[in-house]
């Protein structure tokens, strides 16, 4: 066994902290209270070269592997940037334009992934449904085949990025007979007629992401469309399952080292009873179990980007394994630096209190903790 | 990167799975005398060392090296609780001290006869204050014609009953030193047996020292700045880490099993969520305690100070995990998980003891935390 890193993976890491340090950072929290997307912080990632990190060169991306990928993800939640904009991220890059890369024909990923890469345009993904969300495969959202096109019937909902999308990936029925054999995935275009997004959700973290439904009424789209065949969609979802306990968890596991820092530098500074609250054994036990859970989130992360790199098939037990153990055991860490705080804490004042929220997160979105726990008793 | 072991790491798992077979089990060794103790754990040393486990990874071998023998460790703690333990104190603990830091040819004599297995020793480091965290060392050994004579008083020493040899802890010209003692030094008595609430095959004795006289070349002398009781507190860290591991895989394993077997209302408990999802949780704690202790082990070679962290981190997580798999194997299997003999039930008493032992979770997270915030360790 071997956890190293090379040195480029390092010195990209490093790379990354700087830049999102100074050109997100500085306005996560403005755009966390006013509930809004942070368009041109998402434009200089897509320049940064992190939005289309793994796609091939010559489709605008960095040709980078799946670790340095995940090291990214852990660089941004090292940084301090918001749970939202890291998810946004997730869904664009991973639960779209990934998808379309894996599954689409030569002229679809000319099409789309030299303009996802770059982020000038924006991805979604739609699976869940407002009646199907754990149990996606009981899904109603119907495609029905018409000549040379499709035509979609349904609703989406919870969709990340769906109001400000340009590009969506979704699933419907092509027979509605089935379960998750009758499901396919499509792209669908903005402006689309027959396609649209509902208004933005009111929610407790991730705020600087853009959530809505996705309303297909009669939405007729060309044949081609359809990604890979009628069918495999389910597959394919799956197959973002990969990128979905990766990548997308690294932010967490950056999150947590961040928090280790804001607080001690807060213990230190908080003088009560005469002392620095870093002085009680109380507040070095609160420190040391964000750390312990940060460390032994870590290795869980990286050993799903590592076999990804090698080529192998995702072992479903592992990944629902990082997925449960980061989901459930983030919580009590970000609460923990939230008391820390004190009645600061509570505040927006303070960031820990958004990254409370955002955490919140972490054991719903991406297949809850329960799915989890049925994945794995399944499995074991 | 890489998550995989290589073939020679596997065969030699596959080693150590068939020699913690042939061990006695558990509830054997709980009532069992000590002589009949001895034996069993002379003939596993034996065995053990013939398989090239004993002198693993103890002269700061390479990273991957220590990770292999952290799982080969683990696979051993998994199947032979106690002997593991004694095995461990005797070889990884004082027979390390000696790969470490040995000088001379008796003490060359020494770590051959430990690591070669034909001696069985024990660690004899705490005292009153037995975490030595907050006092100094009360035992202390002072020259006298070529020659040095110490007293003091250690408790809780495992092993004692059965050691050829016993390394005690203490400090000479101020600086902690380890005393070399054979078993039968005049002034070195030996209690009976103290009872405990786990780890049924083990046996443990306090240790009096009187004017015990031992010649110079029997003190080891580790170089002047060398955090002595740190890193043989880090080292029984190591072993309760693997120890826990081996009882989580142990617990779980019985759990899971019984689980797929045992029915209840026409159908195996494993399918009800109560007790499905428990399985789940505790093979999610099992296996991030294992890749935790894994990389807290491979970091210390080239980053000791951020590897030591690390161990710390790895014992809190492990040890507690272990205490919560344990119990949550006894309410799976229930009535039969009750019963005195199962892996389980005796898993869950010797999961305390990895949580108290070498650097407890209380200290082990003071001093996360002081590392966190910059302050030196133990303010
Ligand atoms: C902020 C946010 C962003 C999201 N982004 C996207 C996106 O971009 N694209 C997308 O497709 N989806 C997205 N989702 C949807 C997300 O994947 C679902 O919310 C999630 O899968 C849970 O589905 P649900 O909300 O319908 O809950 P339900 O499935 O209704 O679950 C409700 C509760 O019941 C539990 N439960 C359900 N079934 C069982 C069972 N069999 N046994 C035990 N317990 C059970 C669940 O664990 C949960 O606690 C997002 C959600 C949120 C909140
Ligand atoms: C089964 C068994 C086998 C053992 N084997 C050996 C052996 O082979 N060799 C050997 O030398 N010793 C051995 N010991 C002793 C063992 O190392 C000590 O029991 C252990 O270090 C704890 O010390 P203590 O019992 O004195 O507890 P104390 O140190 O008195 O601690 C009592 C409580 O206070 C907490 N505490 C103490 N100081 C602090 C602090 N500064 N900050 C926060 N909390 C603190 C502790 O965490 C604990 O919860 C063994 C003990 C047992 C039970």
């Amino acid at each position: 066994m071997d956890f190293s890193f090379s040195r480029e993976q390092v010195m990209f890491k490093k790379e990354v902290i700087r830049f999102a340090k100074k050109e997100i950072v500085p306005r996560v929290q403005e755009h966390d209270l006013n509930g809004e997307f942070d368009f041109q912080s998402f434009r200089k990632m897509g320049d940064f070269g992190i939005l289309g990190l793994h796609f091939p060169e010559e489709l605008g991306g960095g040709g980078a592997d799946v670790v340095t990928t995940v090291l990214a993800g852990e660089a941004l939640g090292e940084a301090g940037v918001d749970g939202g904009l890291t998810l946004a991220y997730g869904a664009h890059s991973f639960l779209c334009a990934d998808t379309i890369f894996r599954h689409g024909t030569d002229a679809q990923r000319q099409h789309y992934i030299p303009k996802l890469a770059s982020g000038e345009w924006i991805g979604c993904m739609g699976l869940s449904e407002p009646d199907a969300g754990s149990d996606v495969a009981s899904m109603s959202t119907t495609a029905t085949r018409q000549g040379d096109t499709y035509v979609l019937n349904g609703t989406k909902m919870w969709i990340t990025n769906g109001p400000i999308a340009d590009v969506a990936v979704v699933y419907a029925k092509t027979d509605p007979d089935q379960q998750h054999a009758g499901i396919s995935a499509f792209i669908i275009d903005k402006g689309t007629p027959g396609f649209s997004a509902g208004p933005p959700l009111l929610k407790m973290g991730v705020r600087t992401s853009k959530t809505s439904e996705l309303v297909l009424n009669n939405c007729v789209i060309p044949a081609e469309n359809l990604l890979g065949n009628e069918g495999e969609g389910f597959l394919m979802a799956m197959q973002t399952v990969e990128w979905d306990r990766s990548a997308l968890l690294a932010p967490f596991v950056g999150s947590t080292t961040y928090l280790v820092k804001k607080c001690a530098d807060y213990a230190k500074g908080r003088v009560q009873f005469g002392k620095p609250i870093g002085h009680y054994q109380a507040i070095k036990r609160k420190l040391a179990d964000m750390r312990i859970f940060g460390e032994a989130a870590r290795a869980l992360v990286y050993r799903i980007a590592w076999c990804k790199d090698q080529g192998r098939p995702l072992n479903h037990l592992e990944a629902a394994v990082a997925k449960l153990f980061i989901g459930d055991w983030s919580l009590p860490v970000t609460n923990d630096a939230v008391t820390l705080h004190g009645g600061y804490g509570y505040t927006h004042e303070f960031d820990v209190e958004r990254i409370f929220r955002d955490t919140r997160l972490a054991p719903i979105g991406g297949g809850t903790s329960e799915v989890q726990k049925m994945i794995i008793s399944r499995l074991m | 990167m890489n998550y995989d072991f290589s073939e020679e790491a596997e065969k030699l798992f596959e080693a150590i799975r068939s020699i913690a077979a042939t061990a006695p089990a558990e509830e054997d060794l709980a009532g069992a005398t000590v002589d009949t103790i001895s034996a069993a754990l002379r003939e596993m040393l034996k065995t053990l060392a013939g398989a090239g486990y004993l002198q693993d990874g103890l002269a700061g071998d390479a990273s991957e090296s220590a990770v292999n023998q952290m799982a080969a460790m683990e696979t051993l703690a998994g199947q032979a609780r106690s002997l593991f333990l004694a095995v461990e104190m005797s070889t990884r603990v004082l027979g390390r001290a000696l790969a470490r830091w040995g000088t001379g040819a008796t003490q060359e004599q020494w770590r051959e006869g430990l690591l070669q297995g034909q001696w069985i020793g024990a660690l004899a480091l705490s005292e009153e204050a037995m975490n030595v965290q907050n006092d100094p060392l009360a035992t202390v050994g002072s020259r006298k014609d070529g020659r040095v004579v110490v007293s003091g008083g250690k408790h809780y020493v495992i092993n004692a009953p059965l050691a050829d040899k016993i390394g005690v802890v203490g400090l000479l010209d101020d600086r902690p030193a380890i005393f070399m003692l054979d078993a039968g030094t005049e002034g070195l008595s030996i209690s009976e047996p103290v009872p405990t609430m786990g780890y049924d095959g083990i046996r443990m004795a306090d240790v009096t020292l009187d004017a015990c006289v031992l010649p110079e070349e029997n003190v080891l002398l580790p170089p002047e700045g060398t955090p002595v009781l740190d890193l043989l507190r880090q080292w029984e860290n190591e072993v309760l880490m693997a120890a826990a591991l081996g009882m989580m895989q142990a617990a779980f394993a019985e759990a899971r099993d019984f689980a797929k077997s045992h029915r209840s209302g026409g159908k195996p408990v494993i399918a009800y969520q109560e007790v499905g999802f428990k399985l789940s949780e505790m093979l999610t704690l099992y296996q991030t305690a294992q890749l935790l202790a894994y990389r807290a082990v491979w970091t210390l070679k080239d980053q000791p100070k951020e590897g030591a962290a690390l161990i710390w981190c790895a014992k809190v997580f492990a040890t507690e995990a272990a205490e919560r798999v344990a119990g949550d194997a006894l309410r799976i299997l229930a009535g039969q998980g009750y019963r005195a003999g199962s892996a389980s039930e005796s898993a869950y008493r010797a999961a305390k003891w990895t949580q108290i032992g070498g650097i407890s979770t209380e200290i082990a997270r003071v001093r996360i935390g002081d590392q966190a915030l910059g302050y030196a360790p133990g303010r």
